[in-house]
């Protein structure tokens, strides 16, 4: 907006805010960097030794997350662009297009979020297994899309709900069919939210364990998850210092979408508001 | 000049109604995933909370057993009343973090830099969340030994060895992870607020404090809505965190609705009982969302 | 308008009922279909140790060669995830060849359902060959069968830290109770902790080792019901535990760190452990009989005849009328000889059921040849031998017990009221 925005006192407690919550990923970093028989829970804060790269490569092989890198990647960003792009098309039809009934609509699709994920495990294992879904990449891309749309489709209700009428009347007048509208006023004017729904759930994705777990079995299906945590076995895992630089490791990715994603989010305002 | 303008005008008209006409088609992909995917197993669920069912043989029919059984367990109230912390505390501090950071770092010139820190614990994985933790939070550990180095007290607490401190911590720890999510929403929100009523209010004079109060915070309500209504569903269901760091221990000091649900069918093989708090839990969770909800968006849909 | 509304409630309610007849259909293994019998030349392993998985690996490599049939571990990191995936697979086509269990309830849960193939005539086989000792039989055993087999064997010993013991002046290991606790006050007095204690999953570990050391026929009363928790010999275990954890003899329940990494940094100098913990010593280059080695455990009560020695087995099993039976069973009859044994011990540094199997680690390898003789009794580790409900409430209460020790009688009366219940059910 303008520079008494960047005040002296704004930029203070940022700042000491940012150090404080940077202390765990601190503690993440030294640790994994330690050496496997390095390690000593009193000294956790002390650096010791650089070992990083070789713990990365001993997770990476004890834990074998080569295997589980395409499909991971697949199901992290294919599953979110559906979500996104459904629970859009949902928020426009409440909103803009005025469904029927339509606060009943949204209470049903954000309704699949209130379900706790434990208990819908056994029951959808049993329908994959029997509908042939069980251990397959589009059963997974199908269930990560399935619980990522819920909130998809609260973020963009309420943002459409921000969005001037007149500019769907305007659009009706100029002769717009409903899905080109869609496409090409409502979706570019979402970006910040698209993006916002698509890093989050992505990461949300990635980092899933339980479903890959239940729903998968074979290296070419299983996401990375469930082959990370195979290295915090009590019955012969590995060394505390590994376990943390796969964890590490794995995070890398999201980190770097976070990253990239943030010219999303340093834009002034959005356009059409008025 | 009139006519073309009538044929337009009647042509929207006509195109409006179609428009309210082809609305289902639009929700109806949402409408059918969620469906399939999430309620069909939640109402199998609903049909074993009033069976006896190991996971094994076929469930028996038992009528209200199941929910009989769980209002009369002594350790209900403890359950509740850490899942009640649990939502409070979730639905305050990351939130109220969120919109301080969001609102510190927006228009900042190094806003985006600034947030990250926030973003971060986000995007690690819970596996190291869940061991980092747990070695800040243990006897003598890493905050143990940050208290002890300043020469504070507390440095030798079990932080996570009782009640209810133990449910603070980890609600602690959700926070550290979740304030940048809302964070990350709420620049979402700022971002949609237009530039000239907030210019206009700023030339009247209005800044700081009384600039949000008055012109930021309102139009933040479609995105507040969201955070809240979010934290509390995720309250609620919380999970992962408090099994990887206490699994509901010691004893059942930081057992929760959710922790129940799990062990009565995961580690007990009680599917029946752990069915009926788990629809118990929806129910309260629907409830709570949908009060919420139903009372925050009800000027929402006559825009 | 309302037209579409109508179309699209329909079609979801007619896919909803199908789907919901997909996923709830099934009873029990009476519903499941006689596979045909298919020779394969590979097997799906399932198991909820992750961690073994290049053990796994390794054995399969060996199974192949040996006897032209390979193993492929599925590996699933969280056990209970992994218990309600096995316990639902045998419904779908998904039901496992082969996968790792656990004896007492478990397994008689799925033998009442007939869901776990029967093993008689190989433990025939296995015992009369000295592959089996017969002294683990009567845990794989239901009405007069056998069910699975054994996957391994670990026996619960005290681990310490030799440089520990030396700096305390501590030379030999002690041999009788009070000798131990001797040990223990001059590892206190060199500013180490002597015991290690955890408050999450292993809570019961001393309670076992007191109570097996002290009476095993009250221990073994109790496992099958005919004891009562607050029978007086276990409220004096309790208070002999409380006694010790008063005195300082134990570590922090709390502390997250890695018992491994507790001894090796010599924040404590014992722990009582099974034998497969050698293989997580291993992993931080500890190496037997220089950094660490271990004792049996003695009996708090001398005038016991033989020594308790705490032992936890794990069966292998495979589902009734899989499709692979004959492949299964060659590959099972392969696991417990002598050489497949002898590869299965040495891939973890731990001792295999199988007492010709030749281990490497010559500590393990006498221990292994001992137990098997007179002056052992074997007593089944008390999370397996007791039955799941009981143990959860119990793994509760003694976890806040190590917390912080008080009066054990209203947590015992916990436990048995849990008790009480299960066995009611039973008769």
């Amino acid at each position: 907006m303008n520079k008494s925005s960047s005040g002296p006192i704004r930029t203070a407690i940022l700042v000491v805010l940012g150090l404080i919550w940077l202390a765990p990923v601190y503690l993440l970093i030294v640790n994994a960097s330690k050496s496997i028989d390095g390690y000593d829970a009193k000294t956790v804060w002390k650096p010791a030794g650089f070992s990083l790269f070789t713990n990365f490569g001993d997770a990476w092989s004890k834990a074998s997350l080569g295997d589980t890198l395409v499909a991971t990647t697949l199901y992290s960003v294919v599953a979110p662009v559906l979500a996104v792009l459904i629970g859009a098309a949902a928020g426009y039809a409440i909103v803009v297009l005025k469904l029927r009934r339509g606060f009943l609509w949204f209470v049903f699709i954000f309704g699949g979020t209130i379900f706790p994920l434990q208990m819908v495990l056994m029951p959808l294992f049993s329908g994959y297994a029997n509908s042939g879904l069980y251990d397959t990449r589009v059963g997974m891309i199908i269930v990560y899309t399935a619980i990522s749309v819920p909130f998809s489709a609260f973020v963009m209700r309420n943002f459409f709900t921000g969005i001037a009428r007149s500019v769907f009347e305007a659009a009706i007048v100029d002769g717009g069919g409903l899905f080109r509208i869609f496409r090409s006023i409502y979706l570019p004017m979402a970006g910040s939210a698209l993006a916002a729904i698509f890093i989050l759930q992505a990461t949300f994705v990635w980092n899933d364990l339980l479903l890959g777990l239940t729903l998968s079995q074979s290296e070419s299906v299983r996401p990375i998850m469930p082959a990370l945590t195979g290295l915090q076995s009590t019955y012969g895992g590995a060394a505390l210092p590994t376990v943390l630089a796969g964890g590490l490791l794995v995070s890398l990715p999201t980190v770097i979408l976070f990253l990239a994603a943030q010219r999303f989010f340093s834009r002034g305002l959005a356009l059409g508001q008025f | 000049m009139e006519r073309p303008t009538a044929t337009r005008k009647a042509g929207a008209k006509q195109s409006a109604r179609t428009g309210a006409r082809a609305a289902p088609l639009f929700g109806l992909p949402a409408a059918a995933v969620v469906a399939l995917l999430l309620y069909l197993p939640f109402l199998w669920t609903t049909y074993v909370s009033f069976t006896d069912y190991n996971g094994l043989a076929s469930p028996v029919w038992s009528g209200l057993t199941n929910y009989k059984a769980m209002f009369s367990d002594p350790d209900l109230v403890g359950a509740l009343t850490n899942t009640l912390l649990w939502v409070v505390g979730l639905v305050t501090l990351p939130v109220v973090l969120g919109l301080l950071v969001a609102v510190l770092t927006y228009g900042h010139k190094w806003g985006t830099w600034l947030r990250l820190p926030f973003l971060l614990p986000y995007a690690i994985s819970g596996v190291a969340v869940g061991v980092i933790w747990g070695f800040v939070l243990q006897p003598d550990g890493a905050l143990g030994q940050v208290l002890g180095f300043l020469g504070l007290p507390g440095a030798h607490t079990g932080w996570l060895q009782a009640g209810p401190g133990n449910t603070l911590m980890m609600i602690v720890a959700v926070t550290w992870q979740a304030a940048g999510v809302n964070a990350l929403l709420f620049v979402v929100g700022l971002q949609s607020i237009p530039a000239e009523p907030l210019e206009a209010a700023r030339l009247d004079g209005a800044e700081g404090f009384k600039l949000f109060l008055h012109q930021l915070w309102p139009q933040l309500r479609p995105i507040t809505t969201v955070v809240i209504g979010l934290s509390i569903v995720g309250s609620l269901k919380t999970f992962d965190v408090v099994w990887v760091m206490t699994q509901g221990g010691p004893g059942t000091s930081s057992e929760t609705l959710a922790l129940s649900m799990y062990k009565e069918t995961f580690v007990l093989n009680d599917y029946g009982q752990g069915a009926a708090i788990a629809l118990f839990l929806s129910l309260v969770t629907f409830a709570a969302s949908i009060l919420y909800l139903r009372y925050q968006l009800s000027d929402g849909d006559a825009r | 308008m309302q037209r579409i509304n109508r179309k699209a409630l329909t079609a979801l309610a007619v896919a909803g009922a199908l789907a919901l007849s997909a996923c709830g259909g099934g009873g029990g293994g009476t519903g499941v279909a006689k596979g045909d019998d298919k020779p394969v030349d590979s097997l799906k392993f399932y198991n909820d140790k992750g961690g073994w998985k290049d053990a796994f690996t390794q054995v399969g490599a060996a199974s192949k060669k040996d006897v032209g049939v390979g193993m492929e571990p599925v590996g699933y990191s969280d056990s209970n995830t992994y218990t309600a995936f096995i316990r639902s697979s045998f419904r779908t086509k998904e039901k496992a060849d082969l996968f790792s269990w656990h004896t007492g309830k478990e397994l008689q849960d799925l033998v009442d359902q007939k869901l776990v193939a029967e093993t008689t005539d190989q433990w025939t086989k296995a015992v009369a060959d000295g592959n089996i000792p017969a002294q683990l039989k009567q845990y794989f055993t239901y009405g007069d069968k056998q069910y699975c087999v054994p996957l391994n064997a670990g026996y619960w010993v005290m681990y310490y830290n030799k440089a520990v013991f030396k700096k305390a002046g501590v030379t030999q290991a002690p041999k009788t109770w009070p000798e131990l606790l001797a040990v223990a006050d001059k590892v206190k007095a060199a500013g180490v902790k002597p015991f290690y204690q955890t408050n999450i999953l292993f809570s019961f570990v001393w309670f076992e080792t007191l109570l097996a050391g002290k009476d095993p026929d009250l221990y073994d009363a109790l496992a099958t019901g005919k004891a009562k928790y607050t029978d007086p010999g276990v409220v004096e275990v309790m208070n002999e535990w409380k006694k010790m954890i008063d005195a300082g003899y134990f570590s922090d329940p709390g502390s997250k760190t890695e018992p491994q990494a507790q001894l090796k940094n010599g924040d404590v100098a014992m722990i009582n452990f099974g034998t497969w913990f050698s293989g997580n010593l291993n992993t931080l280059k500890m190496k037997a009989g220089a950094d660490y080695d271990f004792f049996v455990i003695p009996n708090v009560n001398a005038s016991l005849p033989k020594t308790s020695m705490i032992f936890e087995t794990g069966p292998v099993c495979s589902a009734a009328q899989s499709d692979h039976a004959s492949t299964v069973k060659k590959w099972t009859d392969w696991w417990v000889t002598p050489q497949a044994q002898t590869a299965w011990a040495n891939s973890r540094g731990d001792l295999s059921f199988n007492p010709k199997a030749e281990v490497k680690d010559p500590g393990l390898a006498s221990l292994n040849k001992d137990v098997g003789g007179d002056g052992y009794r074997l007593i089944n580790r008390w999370f397996e031998a007791t039955p799941v409900p009981v143990a959860n409430k119990a793994l509760e209460v003694f976890g806040a017990f190590v917390t912080k020790p008080g009066d054990p009688m209203p947590g015992l009366q916990k436990i048995q009221a849990e008790a009480d219940a299960y066995w009611a059910k039973q008769k």
